[in-house]
């Protein structure tokens, strides 16, 4: 039998050296995804220009704007029914049958792959629908796919608001629905657009939903939403997977960097966003 | 009440329009399950059993002269998952025990801040990262293509990490402060203590981490379809290479009719089956926690 | 300290994301200038829009014959997509495209009268090796058992002592197609199909990228794709070149076609008419593929 102390330093180096390794599969990953597309991510002609379809040197612009494109028609869904669905769950509502089958649903939504997504989305709004692969059909599907993470976002930031706000605007005589506009909603924006930034990064992040609803390969930027549009992230798998250009290497490399570059920006926002929140909650109180 | 008749109308209007919108979710998940069963009924009417076979070999000019057996794809969706929790979860507690019990405070927010960055690195770039990285080293080292069910459950324990992490790292911070004052104060060393008190008293969250991180694995798309080499064998392996159900649907999607389309679908239903499965697992595991 | 802290980030966030929306911005600008200089040339005599799909073996040639099109017709717009040969037949057949790209003829069962066949130009499918293996000449038999799976080490077939990686195309793949039946001998009634450990991909340009970074693999090529990164073997000692083809000996050789549902107007027709022309077929074609007038 080994002593416990003993025991105890082997344990301490093993956790030690499981933190190391995911700390290092990390770093790793995201120094060599800059390290070998950063340069190219930031060189305007690759940013700025248009794909080639055959040749070398071609840029990832309408690509840039499709993933802007798609995720505003997203938000744009999406943000308005996960903000009343998540007003109704936590304002309105008494947990119930009701609530539990939307809960259920919604974790099941959240747990469902994306694939399953992207082939729902063909069949009903691609085919369907008859939209065709368009920015429209894609905004569908990515808004039901991240309907649950904005709703429980925005649900948790709505039952953080203190109940005393409430009391406070129901003895003023408000209704419920000015207490909840003009107490509740002001003070909970701040967790919930800390919930809408991550989505963004998750939309800009989403590939296996959009290739077969929004599209993989345009020439041109897309401008109205019924247009065909290739997602940064769906261009990325459809350059490396058809291999059609030669210089696909340099174009994947650089749309990586490009893309995680995006990506993290909008976490870091996120995180800005709830601590600035989580401080101002606490009044300027002592925070970890 | 002042006005109280017009005030009340609205509240009653919005009170509806809110539960409309709450509803969405429930009508999603419906629609979801109705349209992928019933783009599979074609394959299931015409294949049959034949669907749950390894014999997959499409016709994409006349679709139903094929046969479209899953099983090798079933396969190797299991065998990947597996592969990739067995290295993700470990992993994943291991890091999660180390962040709480372990690491001096100052880095555990660093490492936290990381863990949610490696939670938003977008799959196309783990894959295309495991594609030029890890399929060559694989290759060198193995003296095979490189590609295949190895490759496929490393990229995937590195896609269920931060779903491991963080939810372990709840679970774990959720347990009352005096059950590890309580072992320290007996004397217990802090492995003792991580092993016999933290560990076990949290070890349903835990494993809701772990079946949620399993959910991620076998939904996970692009990453796998790039490294596991796209054959149809059923393999059994690691250096072995072969489908998923997800890359087959993925690789397929766009040039397949009738039934060979209708054999993907059927697909996507049997992976919709594995998630609502483990989902409810999830319900069964946390509600027991609730009744004790 | 701390609050200020918050703050920097905060605005460093705002500064990048101020950033990135003017560069957009300037990028949106440059488009349309890019745009607008390009209708001052001479107006061409066609107009609208014509959509293609189906082989990746045809699509260099269809992409690079859109790009001359419109350049003499700045009102008309060509896509072309890959998808795979049978991908074109069907969506030329829903009349989801105007036309249907493929590397292989029509199968009865897709002939359905209504479909006029042109042919663009004659192709030959190499068989291709990881430039590692050392073998340089197969027989129809070797390439036959490579494929199936029935040789499994290079050993077998005079190379080193290295398991074989065979590489295939996709199901919608005319090459594939082809190739199963020229060089497999594979049949509507006795179907010869390659090893199931195969590599499926999906393009000729995955194909190419896949044979190149696998060691010990084998695949095939349109012979447009071949460059420095894979290594084309004879086949039964003949050459896989335009001449040899051209002189009935190399074997495994097709027709590129274009499929139209009905007979061609309008701006399909221009384009069709513009990849059958002379300057066409000589200054473009006949670099990777062996133009139409020289084979009919």
């Amino acid at each position: 039998m080994m002593k416990p102390k003993t025991a105890d330093r082997i344990a301490t180096i093993v956790f030690w050296l499981l933190g190391g390794i995911t700390v290092g599969v990390l770093l790793f990953i995201i120094l060599q995804i800059f390290g070998r597309g950063l340069l190219t991510a930031l060189n305007p002609k690759f940013l700025l220009g248009k794909p080639e379809a055959m040749k070398e040197g071609g840029g990832i612009f309408p690509m840039i704007i499709s993933s802007l494109y798609l995720t505003g028609l997203t938000l744009l869904i999406a943000l308005p029914v996960s903000l009343g669905a998540a007003i109704y769950l936590a304002e309105y509502s008494r947990e119930g049958r009701v609530t539990g089958a939307i809960r259920f649903c919604v974790d099941s939504l959240a747990g469902l792959p994306s694939i399953v997504f992207g082939i729902f989305g063909m069949t009903l709004f691609v085919i369907y629908f008859g939209w065709g692969y368009s920015l429209i059909a894609g905004a569908f599907t990515c808004a039901i796919l991240n309907l649950p993470t904005l709703m429980r976002s925005s649900e948790e930031s709505i039952r953080s608001v203190p109940g005393t706000y409430r009391e406070a605007s129901f003895s003023l005589g408000a209704t419920r629905w000015t207490t909840v506009r003009q107490v509740v909603l002001p003070s909970a924006t701040p967790g919930i657009l800390a919930g809408t930034m991550l989505t963004i990064g998750r939309i800009l992040g989403e590939s296996a939903a959009i290739v077969y609803t929004a599209g993989l390969f345009v020439r041109k930027a897309p401008t109205s939403p019924m247009d065909t549009a290739a997602p940064l992230a769906s261009y990325i798998w459809y350059a490396q997977t058809e291999a059609l250009i030669p210089d696909f290497r340099r174009v994947v490399d650089g749309g990586a960097a490009f893309l995680l570059l995006l990506v993290l920006l909008m976490n870091f926002l996120a995180r800005r966003l709830a601590r600035y929140y989580q401080r101002k909650k606490l009044a300027g109180g002592a925070d970890g | 009440m002042k006005g109280s008749n017009g005030a009340g109308g609205r509240e009653r209007v919005i009170r509806f329009a809110l539960f409309a919108m709450a509803s969405i979710s429930i009508f999603s998940v419906l629609l979801i399950l109705l349209f992928i069963f019933k783009e599979s009924l074609p394959a299931i009417r015409s294949q049959g059993f034949t669907l749950l076979t390894t014999n997959w070999s499409p016709n994409v000019s006349d679709p139903s002269a094929g046969s479209y057996g899953m099983l090798a794809f079933l396969n190797g969706t299991i065998l990947t998952t597996l592969g990739g929790m067995a290295l993700g979860a470990p992993l994943g507690v291991g890091t999660a025990v180390f962040i709480i019990q372990i690491a001096p405070e100052r880095i555990e927010g660093i490492l936290r801040r990381g863990i949610e960055m490696l939670a938003g690195i977008p799959s196309v770039i783990i894959g295309w990262f495991g594609l030029t990285l890890l399929v060559p080293y694989i290759a060198r080292v193995t003296g095979t293509s490189g590609y295949g069910i190895l490759a496929a459950s490393i990229v995937l324990a590195v896609m269920v990490l931060p779903t491991v992490v963080v939810l372990s790292m709840e679970a774990l911070k959720s347990l009352p402060h005096e059950l590890e004052e309580a072992s320290l104060a007996m004397g217990a060393t802090r492995w003792q203590t991580i092993r016999h008190a933290l560990l076990p008293a949290a070890r349903r969250g835990i494993l809701v981490a772990v079946i949620l991180g399993m959910g991620r694995a076998i939904g996970e798309t692009m990453a796998v379809q790039m490294v596991v080499g796209n054959a149809r064998q059923l393999a059994f392996s690691l250096t072995e290479r072969t489908s998923t159900l997800t890359s087959r649907i993925i690789t397929d999607m766009g040039e397949s009719t009738g039934v060979f389309r209708s054999a993907l679908f059927a697909q996507g239903l049997v992976l919709l089956l594995l998630v609502m499965l483990l989902i409810l697992g999830v319900k069964l595991v946390s509600r027991d926690k609730k009744v004790k | 300290m701390r609050k200020n802290c918050t703050r920097n980030g905060l605005l460093v966030g705002v500064v990048i994301l101020a950033l990135l929306l003017v560069m957009l911005a300037v990028g949106c600008g440059n488009g349309e200038t890019e745009e607008s200089t390009t209708p001052a040339k001479t107006e061409g005599e066609y107009s609208g829009t014509v959509k293609a799909s189906g082989s990746t073996t045809v699509l260099p040639l269809a992409q690079e014959a859109a790009t001359g099109f419109m350049e003499d017709n700045p009102d008309a717009t060509v896509e072309v997509q890959g998808g795979g040969s049978s991908t074109g037949i069907t969506q030329v057949k829903e009349g989801v495209v105007d036309i249907g790209n493929a590397s292989r003829d029509l199968k009865d069962e897709e002939d359905d009268g209504a479909l006029v066949d042109h042919k663009i130009a004659f192709d030959i499918i190499a068989v291709v090796v990881n430039p590692g293996v050392t073998v340089t000449d197969l027989t129809t038999d070797q390439v036959k058992g490579l494929f199936t799976g029935a040789i499994k080490n290079w050993s077998e077939v005079g190379g080193a002592d290295a398991e074989v990686v065979v590489v295939s195309r996709d199901q919608a793949s005319g090459t594939r197609e082809m190739f199963d039946q020229e060089a497999l001998g594979s049949s509507k009634d006795a179907p010869v199909v390659p090893a199931e450990s195969a590599i499926e991909t999906n393009s000729n340009g995955i194909m190419r990228e896949t044979v190149a970074s696998t060691a010990n693999s084998i695949g095939y090529l349109s012979y447009g794709y071949i460059n420095d990164s894979v290594k084309p073997v004879n086949y039964n000692g003949v050459e896989p070149t335009i001449e040899n083809a051209k002189a009935d000996t190399y074997p495994l050789a097709r027709y590129l076609h274009m499929f139209t549902n009905g007979e061609p107007e309008g701006a399909v027709k221009g384009y069709i008419d513009y990849v059958l022309s002379d300057a066409f077929q000589t200054d473009v074609v006949s670099k990777d593929y062996i133009p139409i007038s020289e084979v009919e």
